[in-house]
């Protein structure tokens, strides 16, 4: 009975029953939007170009000097930073040629006889959102030339130095569109008589002079700016510091390093250091008229290859009555 | 002994025994003074140690060599008075009346010679003189000065 109802009411169904036109609304909609693509960084905008460094010294001129039958190619720089980058392309020697060539904003220049100068070429950046871009090239000119002493008289007398300062780009290195021309100026040195140099002489323009060497020494302080001492007395169970310093004709220079060469204190803080002072104590009393000799071994940062010696003689005192 | 003899060692006792008071009363006097003038004399010698064990820093930076600080003196007076307080009860002044009163010199150059008392110093030197009241009751029952002064001296350097 069941069964007949059911399949009674199926018939009903399916005979009553139609297609319907449904509407898909989703179906309709257009594709939404794809993801927007992350931006993807340029591969090579933020690599650090190989060799790269903050200028610090800007290009201003190059200077052209001459002093007697020798003629200088130099390039002055000014010591300022300009918020660029640059990095040294490589150096060219006289009269090479160079794939840079034609690049610098400055020119290379020549010597008289046509060939190129010698110098450095190096490539300025600057720092952009996008990256380091380069902006320019420059050349530093480092080259001179000396006429035939055959076809040039005697510098001396009557001889006469010259400069000649030319600048393409005289406010900086990059870019060279903000830079402005510059006039060559020619200063005149006057005319010197040909009198060897002496001492005691005063040095006059023009005349060659070899690089001196500063005069490095070192010595023993109490104090970090305190006067270096040859001997001290301290007194017996007194924590005191002693302050290794280095001049370079008499003027402070940093320690990059100290160690203590002689024997040691009762108590000491280390045996070698940089900027801190050595701490010493002698809790001994020594035997009277005994003194110690401390010997220190210093490296500074003007000349760091050289081991500069301090010593200071100590006298250890303690408070005694006296009858 | 007979009893002629018991009378006269009564009598020889009675006759001496002030004599042996007034001495023994005399010595146990000068032995306290005695005591409490080392007292003083310690107080007075560690005074100037600690004084002269407290030296001019700058000076030493700049010179390499000890000298003393410049309120030396005025260390002394203080840890002077300090020392004393342990002898108060003995001394006829407060111990800051004492100190007050004492001469303190410094001599930071040396040599130097002490113009008081012709000593020369081959050091930087802190020297104290100091007139120091004792009380003395002892002496006051024998009808002595119930106060006896005694003057002390210590002078300190780094040696």
């Amino acid at each position: 009975m069941i069964r007949r109802l059911a399949a009674f009411a199926m018939a009903i169904t399916l005979m009553t029953g139609g297609f319907a036109s449904a509407w898909d609304p989703v179906e309709q909609e257009p594709e939404p939007f794809p993801p927007p693509d992350a931006p993807t960084p340029d591969p090579d905008a933020f690599i650090i170009p190989a060799g790269l460094y903050y200028v610090t010294d800007t290009y201003v001129a190059d200077v052209t000097t001459s002093y007697g039958a020798t003629t200088t190619y130099s390039t002055t720089t000014v010591h300022e930073s300009t918020g660029t980058y640059a990095r040294v392309l490589g150096n060219v020697d006289t009269g090479a040629s160079s794939a840079f060539d034609g690049m610098a904003f400055n020119g290379r220049g020549a010597l008289t006889d046509g060939r190129a100068l010698a110098g450095t070429y190096y490539e300025n950046f600057v720092l952009t959102a996008s990256g380091y871009v380069p902006v320019s090239i420059v050349f530093f000119r480092d080259d001179s030339e000396t006429r035939r002493s055959a076809s040039v008289p005697s510098p001396w007398p009557g001889a006469t130095a010259a400069t000649t300062i030319s600048a393409p780009g005289t406010t900086a290195v990059p870019p060279p569109a903000l830079t402005t021309p510059a006039p060559s100026v020619v200063p005149q040195f006057p005319t010197m008589p040909p009198t060897p140099i002496v001492p005691g002489t005063p040095i006059v323009p023009g005349t060659p002079i070899a690089p001196v060497d500063p005069v490095l020494r070192a010595g023993v302080a109490l104090a970090p700016d305190g006067p270096t001492l040859p001997s001290a007395e301290v007194l017996r169970g007194r924590s005191i510091q002693f302050w290794p310093r280095a001049f370079a004709n008499d003027v402070v220079v940093p320690i990059r390093s100290w160690r203590l060469v002689s024997v040691w204190p009762d108590q000491i803080s280390a045996s070698s250091g940089s900027l801190e002072p050595l701490t010493a104590q002698w809790i001994r009393m020594p035997e009277p008229d005994v003194r110690w000799s401390l010997r220190f071994e210093i490296t500074t940062e003007a000349a760091p290859r050289a081991l500069l010696e301090a010593q200071i003689t100590v006298t250890v005192r303690s408070p005694a009555l006296i009858d | 002994m007979t009893g002629d003899d018991g009378g006269t060692a009564a009598a020889t006792t009675v006759v001496m025994l002030p004599l042996l008071l007034v001495v023994l009363t005399g010595a146990l006097e000068l032995g306290v003074l005695r005591a409490v003038a080392s007292r003083v004399v310690s107080a007075a010698d560690l005074a100037t140690i600690v004084a002269v064990n407290d030296q001019d820093h700058g000076e030493l930076a700049r010179t390499g060599t000890l000298r003393l600080a410049a309120d030396a003196a005025v260390a002394a007076r203080e840890y002077f008075a300090r020392n004393l307080s342990s002898t108060a009860p003995a001394l006829a002044l407060s111990p800051a009346d004492i100190a007050a009163s004492a001469d303190i010199a410094t001599f930071p150059a040396a040599p130097s010679v002490d113009p008081r008392t012709g000593v020369r110093y081959d050091h930087p030197t802190l020297r104290l003189i100091a007139s120091v009241p004792v009380r003395t009751p002892g002496f006051a029952a024998l009808l002595m000065p119930a106060v006896t002064t005694i003057t002390i001296r210590a002078a300190s350097s780094p040696r």
